[in-house]
């Protein structure tokens, strides 16, 4: 706080004349702290005033450097699907494990990812088409810079591993259920003759009684 | 009593290894007062364990500076709420933390089964104790919480400021729990495979510890899915990062196994398939661990690197070839009762279940160390990132939504046409009409298109469990609809519990499948300006930009943007975004500034705003303005989702089904159909 208290004088000045027009709509101060100088605990918390329709008069903050990194306006092409469709597909070079779009719209502190973000504009101003761009940047930066592993290569074992898991999966249980199939025991297993007696015999009217009731139950 | 608390380290140590090596001999002996002394070795390792973290958390609360743990993580000024966090917030503490709640949880193991189980506890003990000491020798050799600096420095660092939220207080200790839990059932399985008592008696101890290690790893993930929507700011709750996909896979193996363990208890199939899922379970939540603390992949949420990583990776790979090679010398013991009678079983239908989540396992495993893998075979660096996860576990998770609600559709043993045609006829007109509909109405995602369909028809065929069991019992005791209802899943907790998870499964579902349809925004808006927004289902969200203010709170210096918000041209209120920079105790800043959203959710769309900083140090304020449709069934399909783990895990006053199997075995009143 220290660095601000010097010009506190200017700044309450400031803050008197920027509050003093809606004054009377200032929501309830929060009570003032003992470390911050006048001028900061002038400005209300929660809410500012309400200001008048077409009042479009910009203060400025009384402690900026507090306030996170300062931005700058958006630009017209910042919504641009294709450009985000392209910063989605790009790492963050940060070291944020992020992709481009989201790195610099989270917590709008990284100075990286903005500095991509208009290599990018840059790019697609210069004629490039959106694979020509992320071309350009794995050429920069090496493959680590896609989002995902291109599907070239040995890289293609990175898409096909599961679905070749899959396979052998359906494969392993085939085989095992079909092996349940053939080797079905006539006598129970030495393990299972102590736990599970001998059924007793049942009639196929019976059986077919019995299949009925544990349809019923288990509907 | 910091001193204290190292010397308990020190003890438990000793005591952890005297107690692994008499239980080993007691397994081996069967002699009952070196069980005994086992049993009683975990108690006083908990009781030293508990006395070095009363010594943190005093060292913690008291500001004690010396400890360089604690001038790491804790400032004068943080909220004493957040101490707490501060417990689990470091490489150090976490480590403390892991080792208590694991004693703890040991502790009630040996308590619960003091009078029964005495062929396995011995072993159970052992692995307990081993995988304690291996916490406490971590500790002690490497990573010690009580530490001491060479000076005492004024103030600490304090708490990283997106540590400081709720979510945060009861999110890791969520997935911890999760974590730590799965070691009670895998020190069963061991203890199964090391005694050769592989009958069913371990599976009716483990059966609440698997649920409430699946309930805590779900409540856990949901939560910190929560935190990240509400805290980091980027609009999203799930980046498939490393650290998330540690949490995933323990859960997708746990999540398996409560699936395939029924299949085991109703026709003593699967024996080693579940034995190997509980080893499974439990070596990934060590390599979760390993993960995070290794620093071979990098990761948002990780701790710093250490070489602690290096403990956990030979401890992972002892644990797993260790029980890997008891598997296979009682593999021919665990051979099935019976076997499948047919293709059209719920049996098979919980194979192939089982083997869709087996597989999302090993895809999420893969996406992970595939990094790692392809400098290893190439030497060149890739990234695995939410494109490749979201391409390959998208039909995969399709699939799974399909089986769930397969599964209970199909009866047991085999189905016949009929059954087939009773049962399935609701749920398949359901999803046919739910995706002719959402097709006809030109929505532009076809997944999407297909998981609303299947959420549909899971949700019918759980709502036809509830009214076909509700009628029965309505018309066979004459009882009242919500009374039937509640002695319905009260009667069978586990069953109902479990269509209860299905539903929250669903919910779930139709939250992600939402995010196929969110919409963003940036803009500049002088105060006074307004911006638009439209909504996937047409409406249209007005924002008037009321300015920016600044002012002190706690420890921490706010910059607040506001925003007034119309939907469709009526007021719905103010939103507020702040930056926050956090100070010490000394009024110096402290961390990068954080952010802290503003969302205003309803059950069709979120609207979040991110204020991402002003222009120029003026009013004039840039934000990010994003809808977010169907974010809140995420959070509540969480919510129902534990409401069914909590049905099922209720205890019912009644013996295990297992016993009641074993009893109408032995009393021979079973018999064998189509055998």
């Amino acid at each position: 706080m220290s660095r601000v208290s010097g010009r506190s004088a200017l700044a309450a000045l400031a803050a008197v004349l920027l509050a003093a027009p809606a004054a009377a709509q200032i929501r309830a101060p929060q009570a003032p702290s003992s470390r911050l100088p006048a001028a900061q605990t002038a400005v209300a918390p929660g809410p500012p005033q309400a200001r008048a329709p077409g009042d479009t008069s910009r203060g400025r903050l009384l402690a900026p450097e507090m306030a996170g990194r300062s931005q700058a306006p958006v630009g017209s092409r910042v919504n641009d699907s294709l450009v985000k469709m392209i910063e989605g597909k790009i790492r963050c070079t940060c070291g944020c494990n992020l992709d481009v779009f989201t790195c610099r719209t989270t917590d709008f502190t990284c100075t990286t990812s903005p500095a991509m973000h208009r290599v990018v504009l840059a790019r697609l101003d210069s004629g490039m088409t959106a694979p020509q761009v992320l071309a350009a940047f794995e050429k920069q930066y090496g493959e680590v810079v896609l989002m995902a592993p291109p599907r070239r290569g040995f890289n293609l074992a990175a898409y096909f591993m599961p679905f070749v898991g899959l396979l052998a999966g359906f494969v392993i249980v085939g085989l095992v259920i079909r092996g349940w199939f053939r080797v079905r025991p006539k006598a129970p297993l030495e393990g299972a003759a102590k736990a599970e007696p001998e059924a007793p015999a049942a009639s196929d009217d019976d059986l077919k009684r019995l299949q009925q009731e544990l349809e019923k139950f288990e509907a | 009593m910091t001193d204290l608390g190292n010397i308990a380290l020190w003890i438990a140590l000793l005591i952890g290894v005297y107690g692994s090596v008499v239980g080993f001999l007691a397994g081996r002996s069967g002699r009952a007062e070196l069980a005994l002394s086992a049993e009683r070795s975990v108690y006083v390792v908990w009781g030293l364990l508990a006395i070095a973290s009363a010594a943190l958390m005093r060292a913690l609360l008291a500001h004690d500076f010396t400890i360089e743990y604690v001038a790491a993580y804790t400032s004068r000024n943080l909220p004493v709420f957040y101490t707490w966090s501060a417990f689990y917030a470091g490489q150090k503490g976490s480590l403390l933390f892991w080792a208590i709640v694991l004693a703890s949880f040991s502790a009630i193991a040996m308590l619960v089964n003091r009078g029964k189980n005495r062929e396995l506890m011995p072993y159970v003990a052992v692995v307990l104790l081993v995988t304690i000491t291996f916490f406490i020798a971590v500790m002690v050799f490497a990573s010690n919480p009580f530490e001491r600096l060479g000076f005492t420095p004024p103030d600490g660092r304090g708490l990283n400021p997106q540590l400081q939220n709720p979510g945060m207080v009861i999110h890791p200790p969520m997935l911890y729990l999760g974590y730590i839990s799965i070691a009670v059932p895998f020190a069963f399985a061991i203890a199964a495979l090391a005694s050769g008592k592989l009958d069913t008696a371990w599976l009716a101890a483990i059966r609440r510890w698997t649920i409430m290690s699946w309930l805590f790893l779900s409540v856990g993930i949901v939560l910190g899915m929560w935190w990240a929507y509400v805290e980091l700011g980027w609009g999203g709750y799930w980046a498939w990062d490393p650290v998330e996909n540690a949490s995933l896979m323990p859960w997708l193996a746990m999540t398996a196994f409560l699936h395939s363990v029924m299949i085991q208890e109703k026709r003593g199939m699967l024996k080693k398939w579940n034995i190997g899922l509980i080893i499974g379970a439990f070596l990934l939540s060590i390599f979760g661990t390993f993960l995070t603390r290794s620093g071979v992949i990098s990761s948002v949420h990780s701790f710093a690197q250490s070489n602690v990583g290096w403990f956990f990776l030979i401890f992972l790979v002892l644990a797993g070839l260790s029980a890997f090679t008891l598997l296979s010398y009682r593999w021919p013991q665990l051979a099935a009762e019976s076997t499948l009678e047919s293709m059209v079983s719920r049996e098979a239908a919980f194979l192939f279940n089982n083997l869709i989540f087996v597989v999302i396992t090993f895809s999420v495993f893969w996406g992970t160390v595939f990094p790692v893998l392809s400098e290893w075979v190439r030497g060149t660096k890739v990234t695995v990132g939410p494109p490749f996860f979201n391409l390959v576990n998208i039909p995969l998770g399709l699939l799974l939504l399909l089986l769930t609600g397969i599964g209970p559709l199909v009866a047991w043993r085999k189905a016949s046409t009929a059954n087939l045609r009773r049962q399935f006829i609701w749920p398949v007109a359901g999803m046919v009409l739910t995706g002719a509909a959402l097709a006809l109405l030109r929505m532009s995602d076809a997944w999407a298109i297909v998981a609303y369909a299947l959420a549909v028809f899971v949700t019918v065929t759980v709502a036809q469990e509830f009214v076909r069991g509700t009628a029965a019992r309505h018309r066979q005791y004459h009882e009242a609809w919500p009374l039937a209802v509640v002695r319905l899943v009260g009667r069978n907790r586990r069953r109902y519990g479990g269509y209860v998870v299905h539903l929250g499964m669903v919910m779930l579902f139709v939250g992600f499948a939402g995010l196929a349809f969110k919409k963003e925004m940036e803009v500049t808006l002088k105060p006074g300006q307004t911006a638009e927004i439209r909504s996937p289902y047409g409406h249209v969200y007005r924002v008037t930009h009321q300015g920016v203010s600044q002012y002190e709170q706690l420890n921490r210096f706010v910059t607040a943007a506001s925003l007034d918000v119309y939907r469709d041209g009526k007021y719905v209120g103010v939103m507020k975004s702040e930056k926050r920079q956090h100070m010490d105790s000394m009024g110096q800043p402290t961390f990068e500034p954080s952010t802290v959203v503003a969302i205003r959710s309803d059950v069709r769309e979120d609207l979040y705003v991110v204020f991402a900083g002003s222009v120029q140090g003026t009013e004039e304020a840039v934000y990010r303005l994003t809808i977010n449709p169907l974010v809140w069934w995420v959070w509540y399909g969480g919510l129902v989702l534990a409401i069914g783990g909590l049905i099922s895990m209720w205890p019912t006053g009644r013996g295990p089904k297992i016993v009641a199997r074993r009893r109408a075995l032995e009393a021979g009143y079973v018999a064998r159909v189509g055998a």
